[in-house]
């Protein structure tokens, strides 16, 4: 079984990984110490503000030049760099278990297994804790948020574990994903995102000031559609079958769902979601640099 | 040269051709299953695709192929004519091959024994003696109409079946001074007449042991008029040396008599027996007034004769003939016909039958043709499936 866990990351895919850090745009609001910008002030190097002092606050934080000069009690705050909670949120849906008729064996679920073992690497190097939902068939299972190899051991067992099956489940017992998912923390949504109740938990979440990231996992059949002669299409969730002749139905399913994929990006987007697509074909780090690569955080940068 | 089919209703096998149309079709329509999770956006517009379309054309053109040959095969295709008008030249057994060649020039002809089937010159000369004039019917109505032939012979003929052969065609007849006898019909074995009878003073026994003692009287004579006549009660078995059997027993044959026949032996039975399935049989012997006294017939691989009327002077006034022995003796071992002449006098006439044409069949040529359509069939659809599982 530990062959099979540390398969998740392919050696070339581990050496691209260096260069990468987990960023979050909004300040972490996790206690303690750690490489993120925090919304927690407190005793540090880099200067925040400056407060009048209140009952209670330490003496030694008073700064004293100031109350020489102004003759009030003014107190220090710094900046305070925080860890980061990263979630990954699994979708394990049936839909998960879709491959490519040229490379067998290599599902959505497979992909979205490495991309989480790559970002489960990334947060146990920076110290960041780290917590995993998946979301599947059987309802929601959850590995609690720590840090620490163990924890890595713990999200990838689970991982290895995952099966995909079922639908999506109600949206009752999704309630608890937004309880755990504490404000400030960065969420991983891993999924086809064809389901609208998953679109509707990365918005949700997003809009109680968590930090959602989309990684839409496509099969290369969907982007390039290259069925010719009959097939019987079934869709593995509902269990709906579509018989179609493959050259015919492509021009229209590729308008269609360029178009619908379009339309979930500018959703996401306008939702602050940073929304990224991954096809089965790809490498398995390149959502993770995208997402978290230079050019993003030139991006980013460039926003705010 | 015409082409033609023995069994043209075997066409109708060519409704097997739907077969591979109707396979082709319906692994078109064969649904390939695919998951396949973006559905929604599949379904949008859907074009029921319904348009007649074959796949893997080549492969289809192959199985109606073999299956149209197969249709042929059954309809028994032949061709006419096709026996070509090339000179025959056939050789009488007894002549050697050699000889025959010095004597007639053609050497672009086709030589053959005059032997059943024909076979090559080159090969050993047949044996024995053949039936020449049943051959040369044979071969003329094998050959085309107009084809050559040249019959090469010796100076005396044996093998002939007493008359002179009427053929369609001219035949070249020649004839070669060789000192081949034919070899001389084995003159039969002497005959050993077994009679049974029913009552031991039957006015009959007086007119074969009469014949018997006839018989007796020329044994000095060639072998083939030697005779002998045993008398006994019908109890009594038949020797193993026994050829010819006279039985006087009314009422239906024992079926050791039917065996014994039917064994190859002849039997004369008198006029009251009763053997089963008896028809009238050829007359063998009839009076002087032309009135049939002995009818017979075959049984078995014998012959069974009977007598139309007692045998007895009042019915049968012939018996007091003097050459009453001669016409028995003639009833169990007939004459045989004349069956050697002197081949000059013995040429083929003209007029002989007017024969179809003798059709050459197919057969092999077109099964060669399935066997390799079928490999080559087989070959193609199998190489096309691994080439596309690959």
């Amino acid at each position: 079984m530990t062959a099979g866990i540390t398969e998740f990351i392919p050696a070339d895919v581990r050496a691209r990984l260096r260069d990468l850090r987990l960023l979050a745009r909004r300040p972490s609001g996790s206690p303690g110490f750690g490489a993120h910008p925090s919304r927690s002030r407190g005793a540090g190097l880099e200067f925040s503000q400056y407060r009048a002092y209140q009952q209670g606050d330490d003496p030694r934080q008073v700064d004293w030049k100031l109350h020489a000069r102004s003759d009030r009690y003014y107190v220090r705050e710094a900046e305070r760099d925080s860890p980061l909670e990263a979630w990954l949120l699994v979708d394990a849906t049936a839909s998960m278990a879709q491959g490519d008729a040229a490379r067998p064996g290599w599902s959505r679920l497979d992909a979205a297994r490495g991309i989480a073992a790559c970002v489960i690497e990334l947060a146990m190097r920076q110290g960041d804790r780290f917590g995993l939902v998946t979301i599947g068939g059987e309802g929601v299972a959850m590995v609690p948020a720590e840090g620490g190899p163990r924890q890595r051991n713990r999200c990838l067992l689970h991982l290895h574990r995952l099966q995909a099956a079922g639908t999506w489940p109600a949206a009752a017992s999704l309630r608890v994903v937004g309880e755990r998912v504490g404000p400030g923390a960065l969420a991983l949504v891993l999924s086809d995102c064809f389901e609208e109740s998953c679109v509707t938990l990365a918005e949700r979440l997003s809009a109680a000031r968590r930090e959602v990231l989309s990684v839409q996992i496509l099969t290369a059949e969907e982007r390039d559609f290259p069925f010719r002669g009959g097939y019987r299409f079934t869709d593995p969730e509902s269990g709906e079958e579509l018989l179609s002749d493959g050259a015919s139905a492509r021009e229209g399913f590729l308008e269609r769902f360029a178009a619908a994929r379009r339309a979930l990006a500018s959703r996401l987007a306008g939702q602050g979601i940073r929304h990224v697509e991954y096809v089965l074909d790809q490498p398995l780090d390149a959502p993770l640099q995208r997402l978290f690569g230079k050019a993003s955080g030139d991006a980013d940068s460039e926003r705010t | 040269m015409s082409f033609g089919l023995l069994l043209p209703a075997g066409l109708a096998t060519l409704f097997a051709l739907l077969l591979p149309l109707l396979l082709h079709l319906h692994r078109r329509t064969e649904q390939q299953p695919a998951m396949f999770a973006a559905l929604r956006w599949l379904q949008g517009r859907q074009r029921p695709q319904r348009r007649i379309r074959f796949e893997e054309w080549l492969l289809l053109a192959l199985r109606l192929l073999l299956l149209a040959v197969l249709a042929l095969l059954v309809a028994q295709p032949v061709l006419y004519g096709v026996s070509g008008d090339e000179r025959w030249v056939v050789v009488a057994p007894g002549i050697d091959g050699a000889q025959a060649r010095a004597a007639v020039a053609a050497p672009d002809a086709a030589w053959h024994w005059l032997a059943p089937g024909f076979p090559a010159l080159e090969r050993d000369p047949p044996a024995g003696t053949q039936p020449l004039g049943s051959l040369l019917r044979e071969l003329d109505a094998t050959l085309r109409e107009d084809a050559p032939v040249t019959v090469v012979v010796p100076a005396r003929l044996g093998g002939l079946d007493g008359e002179r052969p009427a053929l369609r065609r001219d035949v070249e007849w020649r004839v070669l001074e060789v000192d081949a006898n034919p070899t001389p019909v084995a003159p039969p074995a002497p005959l050993t007449l077994a009679v049974r009878h029913a009552l031991p003073d039957d006015p009959a026994l007086r007119y074969l042991r009469a014949a018997g003692a006839a018989w007796g009287a020329a044994a000095a004579g060639p072998a083939a008029k030697r005779a002998s006549i045993q008398i006994a009660p019908a109890s009594e078995p038949i020797g193993p040396d026994v050829r010819g059997l006279v039985w006087l027993v009314p009422g239906a044959v024992p079926p050791e008599l039917r065996a014994w026949i039917e064994a190859g032996g002849t039997a004369l039975l008198d006029a009251a027996a009763e053997v089963p399935g008896s028809d009238a049989g050829i007359a063998l012997w009839r009076s002087a007034g032309g009135e049939a006294l002995v009818l017979g017939r075959a049984m078995g691989n014998g012959r069974v004769m009977q007598l139309t009327r007692e045998l007895a002077p009042a019915t049968l006034p012939e018996v007091l003939d003097p050459d009453f022995p001669d016409h028995l003796r003639a009833l169990f071992d007939p004459l045989p016909p004349p069956s050697s002449a002197y081949a000059a006098a013995h040429s083929p006439r003209p007029g002989g039958p007017e024969l179809p044409p003798k059709p050459r069949p197919l057969h092999p040529w077109l099964a060669l043709l399935v066997a390799s359509l079928f490999a080559l069939e087989r070959w193609f659809a199998t190489s096309h499936h691994r080439e596309r599982a690959a």
